[in-house]
């Protein structure tokens, strides 16, 4: 238990994946057979066989699990619509949950309990050994579980009919853009669209476009290179820096974090697009949120969303008093930290969070409707302090889930907390490193304030993006931070 | 709190009332709507299409300055080839690696051969290269056949467990690809998908010289910001340095700035161990031998008088791969017996520890000292 996670983006061969020059390659062959396929059984056999090629491709040993838990979910869902009675609607739906939940607590949490076990066995003064196995994590699992869940919850709500065509259902699931990294999507969302097969429209073709150049930018010019020139090295042993590159290293980690797992989303929108379907969008400008509950709005949207109406609602939510409330907002948290990771890490990332969620809640019940409060509040000075306090909140809880140990953890924690504007340049921060992280500010500031470019400018744009990407990054095969989750 | 102001809207003009007279219906007729023109394609799709229009432009503007590229990221295989075939050459030298750092054909050229003087030499020693490459290299590198050949061998070339990616993407055409697809059956698919892939990546001009680009774009940088990408200035400026010495040798011996600096008796004595030579592993050999009696044909056909040298390596090299070097020895004696060609053992020109920069690899004066050394025995074996 002494240990935190390794939060390692290591190389691994999850080679194909947006940034890969074979999935580059294969790409515009799955986009010429979908739209040469013309009847709408063939488009989508197209996207399913691409989508289940694309995962075992990723995760080979592993495409029984999405095809099992494709099969239980399609299953579960027919049976809750046909079901005669209440209590069997709820037995097919305990059954979906069930193998969902089984299915990721198996792979994702068995070593970290098992770990515990071992650690709390040796407590009692049992001669325990290490564990010397591990487990393969399947990819997407936590995303893909999370949406057949929500499926067939939707459908035991009647918000939804259930899917009669299994291919239809299957490619709900595997949509390869979204599959290993989200966002999550619900059927509400995704099976309305696959009535017809969508024909993509001149603007979707151009969003599509920027969005995944956007996208691979973030990814590979923002995020990989924050990880190679300092975050990394600094992460892996803080004691060499001192407290400005600690610092600088937080706060690169944090934009790194963001391109990476943005990076990843916008692709996967942008390619969605391609083929004519539209895929929520999973950030909303995160660094500009002006209290921690803002931010959640903003940051991975779906999984908020996805535990708001699936965990918090049914929990009672807000309208069991303000205890049950409290309760309910930190089990929420703790259960998306250890959604994150199965680590102690994690947890305390999930607990952090909560914890500061409810502070917020009630410092904004206290506070609204008293006039003074409601005044300050109000003022621009506010509404900076308040930005910067949430800033500063979100560097601090993201420093927990990269370090390598919590005794190095404790010194970047420090060190952040130290903050001296006059030591806050390192000569052993390269000058790239602001430079990138300014990039990030710069592409808040655009979409705050909605900024556009005329079609020539943006063409432009786009051109040196791609340029800039073949030339200077430093190479494409290192994997998403979030298919690691 | 916060009340917004009721919006202000500009007076609209009061509706026509109309009062119909008694018994008469009221025709209202109501302008059509103007229709919105539909946008056509070239309209609908302008951004994507000015971005695939500019895209091909700007990968077109970078393929001008090609010279530029190649300067800072030189393709070493091509330079040495293209600068032997600048003209037609008495004696040439051909072979890996310990030929660019052992062989100064300066030192050797005005050598008598059969009674005439082989006034212009030149080394083509491809880093990495196996037989095979040197095959293809030598048939690029000769517009008119050299009289003399010298092939300076060593136990790598000839293991069939390498193959070098570079030779396939600098020196084969189409036909040389079907050749080894025939001649050597076990790396045909590696052949066909190297050359594939090197055909396709050269479609755009970006990701041909993007290596170039970056080495380019390194130097601005660190010459705005000073210290910012020292790495790559270190690199950039090396291969620039080396891409201009090659050109300026004009005889293909231009030591590697690593293999002037250090020497293998210091490392030794500095107690670094030398690192493991993976050249070496799984030996075996067959395949690219076929590729030295395709070299001998090749000399044959065109009256080329072909010299075997077996390449001088240190002492510890050849005691470690002991088994190796025994069956590269054998091998090469073979072909020399075959064949009847001369064979030249380097071993004999008494190289110490003090001769070399790595294992494998001499110095500037160990150059300097093989180099004369080969010299009196071209001298001898052209009597």
């Amino acid at each position: 238990m002494g240990t935190a996670p390794v939060f390692e983006p290591s190389e691994t061969d999850l080679g194909m994946i947006f940034a890969n020059k074979y999935f580059l390659a294969l790409l515009p062959v799955v986009l010429i057979l979908y739209f040469l396929s013309r009847t709408r059984a063939r488009k989508y056999n197209v996207l399913l066989v691409a989508s289940w090629a694309f995962y075992a491709w990723l995760s080979p040993w592993y495409l029984w699990v999405l095809l099992l838990l494709t099969l239980i979910d399609y299953r579960a869902a027919i049976r809750i619509e046909d079901a005669a009675s209440e209590r069997g609607r709820k037995r097919w739906l305990f059954v979906s949950i069930c193998a969902n939940l089984g299915l990721l607590v198996a792979f994702k949490y068995t070593p970290f309990m098992y770990d515990n076990a071992l650690h709390l066995g040796r407590w009692c003064g049992l001669a325990v050994t290490d564990r010397h196995w591990s487990i393969l994590l399947p990819l997407g699992i936590s995303f893909h579980t999370f949406q057949g869940i929500s499926y067939t919850v939707d459908v035991y709500r009647r918000q939804i009919a259930a899917v009669r065509s299994f291919r239809d259902y299957a490619l709900f699931v595997a949509f390869f853009p979204q599959l290993a990294a989200g966002p999550i999507v619900r059927a509400v969302e995704f099976l309305p669209q696959m009535h017809t097969p969508p024909t993509p429209t001149a603007k979707q073709v151009a969003e599509g476009l920027h969005l995944f150049l956007i996208g691979l930018f973030k990814k590979l010019f923002n995020a990989d290179q924050l990880d190679v020139l300092f975050v990394s090295p600094v992460f892996a042993n803080p004691a060499a820096f001192d407290a400005a590159a600690h610092r600088w290293a937080a706060v690169a980690w944090a934009a790194q974090i963001y391109c990476d797992f943005s990076g990843y989303s916008d692709m996967a929108v942008g390619i969605a697009k391609w083929f004519g379907f539209e895929l929520p969008r999973n950030f909303d400008l995160p660094y500009l949120a002006a209290n921690i509950t803002d931010f959640w709005r903003r940051w991975h949207v779906s999984l908020s969303a996805w535990l708001r109406d699936y965990l918090y609602f049914p929990l009672g939510g807000s309208k069991r008093g303000p205890v049950r409330t409290y309760f309910n907002l930190m089990l929420l948290f703790v259960l998306c930290g250890l959604w994150h990771g199965a680590t102690w890490a994690w947890l305390a990332y999930g607990v952090y969070n909560g914890l500061l969620v409810c502070l917020h809640r009630a410092f904004d019940r206290a506070a609204t409707g008293r006039r003074f409060w409601d005044t300050v509040r109000a003022t621009r000075p506010w509404a900076v302090f308040a930005w910067a306090l949430t800033l500063s909140q979100l560097v601090a809880m993201l420093i927990l889930v990269r370090m390598n140990s919590w005794g190095d953890g404790w010194l970047m924690l420090k060190s952040f907390a130290a903050f001296d504007v006059w030591g806050a340049w390192s000569p052993r921060v390269p000058v790239w490193v602001p430079l990138l992280v300014a990039l990030v500010a710069l592409g808040h500031l655009c979409g705050k304030l909605k900024l556009t470019a005329p079609p020539p400018v943006r063409a432009a744009g786009y051109v040196a993006a791609v340029f800039a990407l073949v030339t200077l990054t430093p190479g494409v095969t290192k994997t998403f931070i979030y298919i690691q989750f | 709190m916060h009340v917004p102001d009721t919006p202000r809207t500009a007076p609209s003009a009061r509706p026509a009332t109309h009062t119909a007279p008694a018994g008469k219906r009221v025709v209202v007729v109501t302008a059509p709507t103007p229709a919105v023109p539909a946008r056509g394609f070239l309209a609908r799709n302008r951004t994507v299409l000015l971005f695939l229009l500019f895209l091909f432009l700007a990968d077109f503007g970078l393929g001008a300055l090609a010279p530029l590229w190649d300067r800072y990221s030189p393709d070493d295989y091509t330079a040495r080839v293209g600068g032997c075939a600048e003209r037609s050459r008495d004696l040439m030298f051909v072979g890996g690696s310990p030929v660019t750092e052992g062989i100064d054909p300066a030192q050797i050229a005005g050598v008598a051969w059969r009674g005439r003087t082989l006034s212009d030499a030149y080394a083509i020693g491809l880093h990495g290269g196996t037989a095979t490459d040197f095959y293809y290299a030598t048939k690029r590198a000769c517009p008119t056949a050299p009289r003399v050949i010298v092939y300076g061998a060593t136990a790598s070339d000839l293991n069939d467990s390498r193959n070098e990616p570079h030779g396939t993407r600098s020196l084969l055409a189409p036909r040389d690809v079907r050749e080894i697809a025939t001649t050597r059956p076990d790396a045909a698919n590696w052949t066909v998908r190297q050359y594939v892939t090197s055909k396709v990546s050269q479609a755009s001009n970006v990701y041909r010289y993007r290596h170039g680009v970056r080495m380019w774009a390194a130097t601005q940088a660190e010459a705005v910001f000073p210290g910012s990408c020292p790495d790559a200035l270190v690199q950039a400026t090396e291969q620039r340095d080396h891409a201009d010495d090659l050109a300026r040798c004009g005889t293909g011996y231009a030591p590697l700035k690593g293999y002037t600096l250090s020497r293998y008796d210091q490392m030794k004595a500095a107690g670094h161990a030398p690192p493991p030579f993976a050249f070496l592993n799984n030996y075996r050999t067959g395949a690219h031998l076929k590729y030295v009696h395709k070299l001998a044909d090749w000399c044959r056909d065109r009256d080329t008088e072909l010299v075997m040298l077996d390449m001088p390596v240190t002492a510890d090299l050849e005691a470690k791969y002991a088994a190796e070097y025994a069956e590269y020895r054998a091998r090469l004696a073979d072909v020399a017996r075959d064949r009847g060609l001369k064979l030249i053992q380097g071993k004999d020109a008494g190289l110490t520890d003090a001769d070399f920069a790595d294992q494998i690899h001499m110095t500037q004066e160990g150059c300097r000292k093989f180099s004369l050394w080969l010299r009196g025995r071209l001298e001898d074996a052209g009597r």
